[in-house]
């Protein structure tokens, strides 16, 4: 008995409509409504935005009430802005953030322009904001709920429903929505116009302390701090993160072992071994601890390690050369990078503040 | 062919026996120590003379990093050359040389110590022997980065912060003398020899040094000092004897 290929080929696809039907809700993640034009501070480039996620009012604000929201934690303890909390520019202060399942492995980074960076996360396993939002909701360590319990909370919740409705025309909850309405929020987090800003691009030679310039010029001098290698200084704009993995020997142990393996998890590549993304500079004045690991406690402590060339191990990038810093040049560093606190948006705080 | 499955054959039954035999059949042979009989063994003990001008104090300058100065309290001196007032001269390494060959010792379980307080190194030179742990601390107020700059052993270096937990190295092969610097500041200087044996000293103070339970025999006896550089004498040690060993170091003319 033969077929005839056409007949095949049609089963075949009904067969593959049928399957995709049951693994995709018929439920559409992308908010309607217009896009929002996001303010760009000084000092920062245009904001990529992706084309099935536009930011709308109305998904920005549902983002915003999502992120300040304790439901989204097994015992209701716990929101985002726990350990991203505005105070302290989306950090938490700890070294290690707390979570429910006990001290997380990592030090909390800043939300702050994050949408800007190609790779989410100290070892970068997100791609997207949108990816990133509902990782730390299920992780046991640290907000430890099933998707599907979190769905069924906020749609327990009277007052989402007419948030969904109007950001995305029914009032179903997902766990697609609710990345997509906290990557929205996330995307207007952005600071700039610091003192840097008005001195390098907006033309204000004063903005800057005496120190604070000499600072910046052994920042970007290859032969002195050579810190811009990685904390990226643009002709326009900066976002103080080359938005990439090196290993600076932060966290290897006795015989060049690395408790925290770092970007080799996700690669399997060995140089990647103990390599983890630059973290951004901006506002790092108030974002102490330092380091993956939040070991380092001050600027200080973080110049004298890059001055000490790191630590040296098997995969030291090749970026942490001998750097020569006198004592002048330790102290302008630290002046410098405390001429990097930016303006903080409006509308960022929990809802119904400023 | 039929050779080839009775080699097999003859493999895997061997395999077979073997499993079944409970006793291990990959014993490494156990390291034969050398085990130092006391009743032939001696010592040899000396005293370290530097013969020209005693040096004058050098300052140190430490205002590379604020903290360090208010960490020292007080004025730093240079310590790469101290003699005292009647020419002794502290801070050298003595160690034997040649006349140990062959002889295998033991490994000290307890931990050699080096403390990054004050911005110096304490202490300043060190011994320690092949595989024996190596202990770095840091009780000053500040980030330090020790940096042993080893030839033959292998060099690293690896930063510590104020309050950061002891970490331990170890060197596996024997190297005179290992320069260890502090990457963060210049001025801090320390020096590590490492032996197959236990057989060295620093020179304290007065520029005395004592090697003891030496087994009885002829010896190379050695001196190294960072300044002045290296000597070395012929020396034989008889049983329950303490034989003397003096060195002296010529200042410039």
């Amino acid at each position: 008995m033969f077929f005839r290929p056409w007949v095949v080929s049609m089963t075949m696809a009904a067969v593959l409509l049928i399957v995709c039907d049951g693994c995709r809700s018929h439920v559409q993640d992308k908010p309607i409504g217009q896009s929002v034009s996001i303010p760009i501070p000084l000092g920062l480039p245009p904001l990529p935005l992706p084309r099935d996620n536009p930011p709308t009012a109305d998904a920005v604000a549902l983002g915003r009430a999502l992120f300040y929201d304790k439901h989204l934690s097994q015992d209701d303890s716990l929101s985002c802005s726990s350990c991203h909390n505005p105070q302290t520019y989306f950090t938490d202060g700890q070294r290690l953030s707390k979570g429910l399942g006990g001290l997380s492995l990592r030090n909390a980074p800043t939300v702050m322009n994050a949408a800007y960076l190609p790779f989410q996360f100290w070892d970068g396993r997100a791609l997207t904001l949108e990816e990133q939002a509902a990782s730390p909701i299920a992780d046991p360590l640290e907000m430890n709920q099933p998707h599907n319990v979190s769905v069924k909370k906020i749609a327990a919740n009277g007052e989402y429903k007419a948030m969904f409705v109007e950001t995305f025309g029914s009032d179903d909850v997902t766990i697609g929505r609710i990345e997509n309405a906290l990557a929205s929020f996330e995307r207007t987090l952005l600071s700039g116009n610091s003192a840097f800003d008005r001195y390098q691009y907006g033309g204000d030679q004063t903005a800057l302390t005496i120190s604070q310039a000499r600072g910046l010029a052994v920042f970007l001098d290859p032969n002195k701090g050579n810190c811009a290698s990685c904390h990226t200084v643009r002709p326009h704009d900066a976002l103080f993160t080359d938005g990439k993995f090196h290993n600076t020997g932060e966290g290897v142990g006795d015989l060049d072992q690395f408790s925290d393996i770092g970007r080799y998890h996700e690669t399997k590549v060995k140089t990647d071994t103990g390599a983890f993304k630059t973290p951004t500079l901006r506002n790092v004045a108030h974002t102490a601890p330092y380091m993956h690991d939040g070991r380092l406690k001050t600027l200080k402590e973080v110049v004298d390690f890059y001055a000490g060339g790191g630590n040296s191990n098997l995969y030291l990038d090749p970026e942490m050369k001998k750097i020569h810093l006198n004592g002048t040049d330790r102290e302008d560093l630290v002046a410098f990078m405390q001429s990097l606190t930016g303006e903080m948006p409006p509308n960022v705080g929990p809802p119904g503040k400023k | 062919m039929k050779m080839k499955i009775c080699l097999l054959l003859v493999v895997l039954s061997a395999g077979c026996s073997k499993k079944s035999n409970t006793v291990p059949v990959a014993v490494l042979d156990a390291p034969a120590y050398f085990k130092v009989d006391a009743a032939s063994a001696g010592s040899i003990s000396g005293k370290v003379k530097f013969a020209g001008p005693r040096p004058r104090p050098q300052l140190i300058n430490m205002e590379e990093d604020p903290a360090c100065v208010m960490a020292h309290a007080g004025k730093a001196y240079d310590e790469s050359l101290v003699v005292d007032a009647h020419g002794a001269l502290g801070n050298a390494f003595v160690y034997i040389s040649r006349g140990l060959e062959g002889k295998n010792f033991e490994t000290p379980t307890t931990p050699v110590v080096i403390d990054q307080r004050g911005c110096w190194f304490r202490p300043r030179l060190l011994g320690l022997q092949t595989g024996q742990t190596f202990k770095i601390v840091n009780s000053d107020p500040v980030t330090h980065n020790i940096h042993p700059m080893a030839m033959v052993n292998r060099e690293w270096n690896h930063s510590q912060g104020p309050g950061d937990d002891p970490m331990t190295r170890r060197f596996i092969k024997p190297e005179i003398m290992i320069p260890v610097k502090c990457n963060i500041h210049s001025w801090m200087h320390a020096y590590i020899g490492v032996l197959d044996h236990p057989y060295f000293a620093v020179t304290k103070d007065d520029g005395s040094f004592e090697i003891k339970n030496l087994p009885a025999g002829t010896y190379t006896i050695s001196i190294w000092q960072e300044k002045l550089g290296t000597q070395e004498q012929q020396i034989t040690v008889a049983a329950q004897t303490n034989a003397t060993a003096n060195f002296t170091y010529k200042g410039k003319s």
